[in-house]
């Protein structure tokens, strides 16, 4: 209460601060006159009594500063004379404020921006319930222990009815994720499909907010792309169930038709979820797990496996469970006698890769800031030694010490609050090209907020930052005895001197941060150039690529392999097009569908040193011509490896040798995906990433293989240039082939090979910011010091001028000076590269951590930039004017 | 004791701009000439230490503060006791009490003669 009143009581007398003083002198003249009336009534004369009235009680002024003092307003009153001073000296050294919000805003703005990065990556639990029970199965061999591979449905029912450690095991099949078309007619589109186990929301914890979801027996339905008697069952997305049914909690138990097939709508999932791994999803149906009990069901490996953990139940525990449970499959079926498994925390599995490239954009960052605060400093010691003689005077003519480190604490203070104001732009517009650049390719960062507590964080360490370096010289000039400091005046002084010597420290150490950053940047560089070059055996210029499903209740496995050729012949014939063809999984776009293969014919039929996976692709049309990849010997596909006759397959170069060594590898068989093939062509080796890694590659022709499950095959289609105009004809051809057919997600192969490299280009484009930003600061540091040892050393260079000195000797003195500085600064940047080289080993490609090229681009650009920062100075020096420094 | 105007004791000028305005409520001047009288002409309350004190008061809530016309026609800014002020007032009174009684009681000349 009484605090309360104290603080209307101040506010009032600031509010209405005039009405206050005018009344304050109303009142104080009233009492002289009542004191002047009452010694006149005692019969003092009028003059002399109001003469004594005024001795008596002393001036009206001071009475008026006590009253003042009193209503505890006076602080704000001089706070709000500093502020102002600060504003008007600022604005006179616009520059300077300039320079330091900025460096400010940098520092803030990048550090929020790339925290706020990995702390959505790295640091947020999964949205899921208790995530840390969650963990990733994965199947290996006992040939490669440490491989990461599928799991069989075989494995899956196993561990999920046997491991006691877990609450839970889920399945999400890995192969069918594609989706399927809903809708008829024009209105035809293709959403995203998720088949899992029943489980599956229970181990997530993430319940249907309507309906029940599936039950087990649903896992024995019919497969989503075979022909079905009885209605399947989906759980929609919130966003689908809008979509579809206008969010009608009547849906349940209604029928969607999906690849014209009806599925009974068994729940609707809460808004906004999305599976782990798959990311968004539209619509979840059962997996089929009839597999599991068939004879391949150790062996076929398409199950994407999660579990989660007993409460309680440490990972290693499970894992040796899990141990067990596999090695009592094994003894059971033979074929799964290798058979390993192995446990990993979901969050790291997910995170897993991308979590090298945060930290080292965190490392980057944090260079960033400490050369922010380096920077700051400086410019803040410049200004104080500026402005040591408008000290002095100050406290020369009567300032008390305490107001002028007050005053300079709030100049501090303004500049921090501005920079942290640019900062937080900074930060929003940073945040944005984070995700904008990375969204694609780094998990989870769409979900990037800006998070308070870092925004805190790091306004917090720029403000003190800011205060601490304004403050010391703040205290230094509260301490200089004034005489000194006017005596000394525009002449050279140790204290001076002393003060370069700092400030020649804090630029080595900003050229050796920078110099670090440089080189990280570089070595990307470097890397991104060699992946660049890398030849991955295809020619992707000009080819489009897109998705085609053909719906398995209207296509057939004849049906499928006929429109697949069909839609070859039509496109091929388009003007501007080369070659079309499909193929189940686009070249160097990652592995997939890697089965057991082993020579039937030659040296090392049944050998077991001829056992070996391979690459299984499904081709139609004219693939190889459309890629660009070059027939060795043999031919490729055509009109005569038709369905049901013989099995042929076209081979890659590395599987030739590693199967026929030493014979002509056409015209012997080969056995795969459980069938005997005669290989009728040899083809150039492709890379099965964007890195360029080999692998064997057995290629089948989809009219032979089309029985085998329905391959949703990518369609690729080489142009000879106008890309836009030949996707119209394409779609256009699609439509008179069959107007319910989805051109789905159209791109060019280029782009789709692309994706794989995104993470290196993002983690690229913000190390070369950042080395950037670094370079500018150092470079502006750099400029900072010698400019300041010009400025208080031009009596010195005009003493050399007046005695005969040239121009040019006073600029290569200049001009020395900064190199050294820099140089030495680069061998400390050197020293940090070497000890950091381990940390980029992980990230670079095929360059050395300490690559000669790069370390010797580093010292040549970073020389150049010094040396044009330090040219202007050392220009400024040779304009000295000999007169006026003499004079002075 | 002489007869010029004393001093105030330390801290008590609060106490006794309190009590002064218990009677009515009145204007700066007329309380210092309140107090003058009232205390027998000793104690001379200056501008300097009255105005200050009572801006202290009444951003403490003791007093409030209202301009009036007095009785020969100007206008004069009068302050007023408030209930927190007579509270005060009791409380400062119940202090002063036991503090002069304490003190009066060492000051004693009794003791000199060493009869307590």
């Amino acid at each position: 209460m009484s605090i309360l009143t104290d603080l209307l009581a101040r506010a009032r007398s600031l509010l209405f601060r005039n009405r206050e003083e005018r009344e304050l002198d109303d009142e104080l003249k009233f009492h002289l006159d009542m004191e002047a009336e009452h010694r006149q009534r005692l019969g003092t004369s009028a003059s002399e009594a109001q003469r004594q009235s005024r001795i008596e009680l002393g001036g009206i002024e001071p009475v008026k500063e006590l009253v003042r003092d009193a209503s505890g307003t006076r602080w704000l009153d001089e706070l709000r004379q500093d502020f102002g001073y600060t504003l008007r000296t600022l604005n006179r050294s616009r520059g300077f404020a300039a320079v330091t919000i900025l460096t400010l805003a940098i520092g803030i703005g990048g550090t929020t921006a790339v925290f706020s990065a990995v702390d959505a990556v790295l640091l947020q639990p999964l949205p899921y319930q208790e995530p840390g029970q969650l963990v990733r199965v994965y199947q290996s061999w006992t040939g490669n222990p440490p491989f990461k591979g599928f799991v069989t449905p075989g494995h899956y029912v196993a561990i999920r009815e046997q491991v006691g450690a877990f609450d839970g095991a889920a399945a999400i099949s890995t192969y069918s994720a594609v989706g399927a078309d809903i809708g008829s007619g024009a209105d035809v589109h293709r959403i995203k499909l998720l088949p899992t186990s029943y489980n599956y929301f229970d181990v997530v914890r993430v319940r249907p907010t309507l309906g029940t979801g599936f039950a087990v027996d649903d896992e024995h339905g019919p497969d989503i792309e075979d022909n079905m008697d009885a209605a399947a069952v989906v759980v929609l997305s919130h966003d689908t169930w809008e979509q579809e049914f206008r969010g009608d909690p009547g849906a349940i138990g209604r029928t969607l038709q999906m690849n014209g097939q009806p599925y009974l709508v068994a729940g609707v999932m809460p808004k906004g979820y999305t599976d782990p791994i798959a990311g968004s999803i539209d619509a979840w149906i059962p997996v089929n797990l009839t597999r599991a009990h068939a004879s391949d069901g150790p062996t076929n490996h398409y199950l994407t496996v999660i579990a989660r953990l007993k409460s309680g139940v440490p990972i290693q525990r499970a894992q040796e469970e899990l141990n067990r449970v596999v090695t009592r499959f094994g003894e059971q079926f033979p074929s799964a006698k290798e058979s390993l498994m192995r446990l990993y925390p979901l969050k790291e599995d997910i995170v897993g890769g991308s979590s090298r490239a945060l930290e080292i954009m965190l490392g980057g960052v944090g260079l960033v800031l400490l050369l922010v605060c380096v920077n700051i400093a400086n410019l803040l010691l410049v200004r104080a030694s500026e402005r040591s003689r408008e000290f002095a005077l100050r406290s020369a003519l009567g300032a008390e010490r305490f107001r002028m480190v007050r005053q300079l604490l709030i100049e501090s203070l303004t500049l921090a609050l501005a920079g942290d104001l640019a900062g937080l732009i900074v930060a929003r517009i940073g945040m944005a090209a984070i995700v904008a650049l990375g969204a694609g390719s780094i998990p989870r960062l769409a979900k990037l907020t800006l998070e308070p507590q870092l925004l805190v964080f790091s306004l917090v360490i720029a403000t003190i930052s800011a205060l601490i370096f304004g403050l010391a010289p703040a205290l230094k000039a509260a301490r200089t005895q004034p005489a000194d400091v006017l005596r000394d005046q525009s002449r050279s002084s140790t204290g001076g001197m002393a003060q370069i010597r700092l400030r020649e420290w804090l630029v080595i150490s900003q050229v050796a941060l920078a110099f670090v950053l440089l080189v990280g940047a570089g070595l990307l560089l470097a890397s991104f150039r060699q992946i660049q070059s890398i030849d991955l055996g295809i020619k992707p210029d000009n080819v489009l690529a897109f998705e085609l499903n053909l719906p398995t209740a209207r296509y057939d496995s004849t049906a499928r392999g006929r429109l697949y050729e069909r839609l070859a012949t039509q496109l091929s014939a388009l003007p501007g097009v080369k070659a079309a063809g499909g193929i189940s999984k686009l070249p160097a776009t990652g592995g997939y569908n890697e089965w057991g293969l082993a020579p039937r014919s030659g040296p090392l039929a049944g050998d077991k040193r001829g056992q070996v996976g391979a690459e299984n692709r499904i081709v139609s049309g004219r693939y190889f011509a459309a890629v660009g990849i070059p027939t060795l010997s043999g031919r490729v596909f055509d009109e005569r490896d038709v369905a049901g006759g013989p099995d042929h397959v076209v081979i890659n170069q590395s599987l030739a040798n590693a199967i026929f060594p030493g014979i002509d590898p056409l015209g012997q068989t080969l056995n795969t995906g459980g069938r005997n093939s005669e290989v009728i062509g040899v083809v150039a080796n492709v890379a099965i990433d964007n890195e360029g890694s080999q692998s064997h590659y057995v290629y089948h022709a989809h009219t032979q293989f089309a029985g085998d499950r329905n391959w949703a095959l990518a369609q690729v289609v080489s142009t000879t240039g106008n890309n836009a105009a030949v996707q119209n004809e394409v779609r256009e051809a699609l439509r008179t082939l069959d107007p319910q057919l989805v051109m789905f997600r159209p791109t060019t192969l280029d782009q789709a090979i692309g994706q794989g490299a995104a993470q290196r280009l993002f983690t690229l484009r913000i190390l070369v910011t950042f080395a950037v930003v670094a370079l500018a600061l150092s470079a502006l540091g750099l400029f900072g010091v010698l400019s300041y040892g010009v400025r208080l050393r031009s009596r010195e260079f005009g003493i050399r001028m007046a005695l005969g000195a040239e121009n040019g000797s006073i600029l290569s003195m200049v001009l020395k000076e900064g190199m050294l500085v820099t140089a030495i600064g680069m061998v400390v940047g050197l020293v940090g590269a070497v000890a950091l080289a381990r940390v980029m080993a992980s990230l670079v490609f095929h360059v050395s951590p300490l690559d000669p090229r790069v370390l010797i681009g580093t010292v040549v650009f970073m020389g150049m930039v010094a040396a044009v920062a330090a040219y202007l100075p050392a220009y400024r020096a040779t304009r000295v004017d000999v007169r006026d420094v003499l004079q002075g | 004791m002489t007869d010029e105007p004393a001093a105030l004791v330390q801290g008590t000028l609060e106490m006794l701009v309190l009590r002064t305005l218990a009677i009515e409520p009145m204007h700066g001047w007329g309380l210092a000439h309140r107090i003058l009288s009232m205390s027998g002409e000793v104690f001379l309350v200056t501008q300097g230490s009255l105005y200050p004190a009572l801006v202290r008061m009444r951003r403490r809530g003791w007093i409030t503060t209202a301009w009036r016309t007095t009785e020969n026609n100007r206008r004069a800014r009068y302050y007023e006791l408030t209930a927190a002020g007579r509270r005060q007032l009791e409380v400062e009174r119940a202090l002063w009490q036991r503090v002069s009684t304490a003190i009066n009681s060492v000051m004693s000349p009794a003791w000199a003669t060493g009869i307590p």
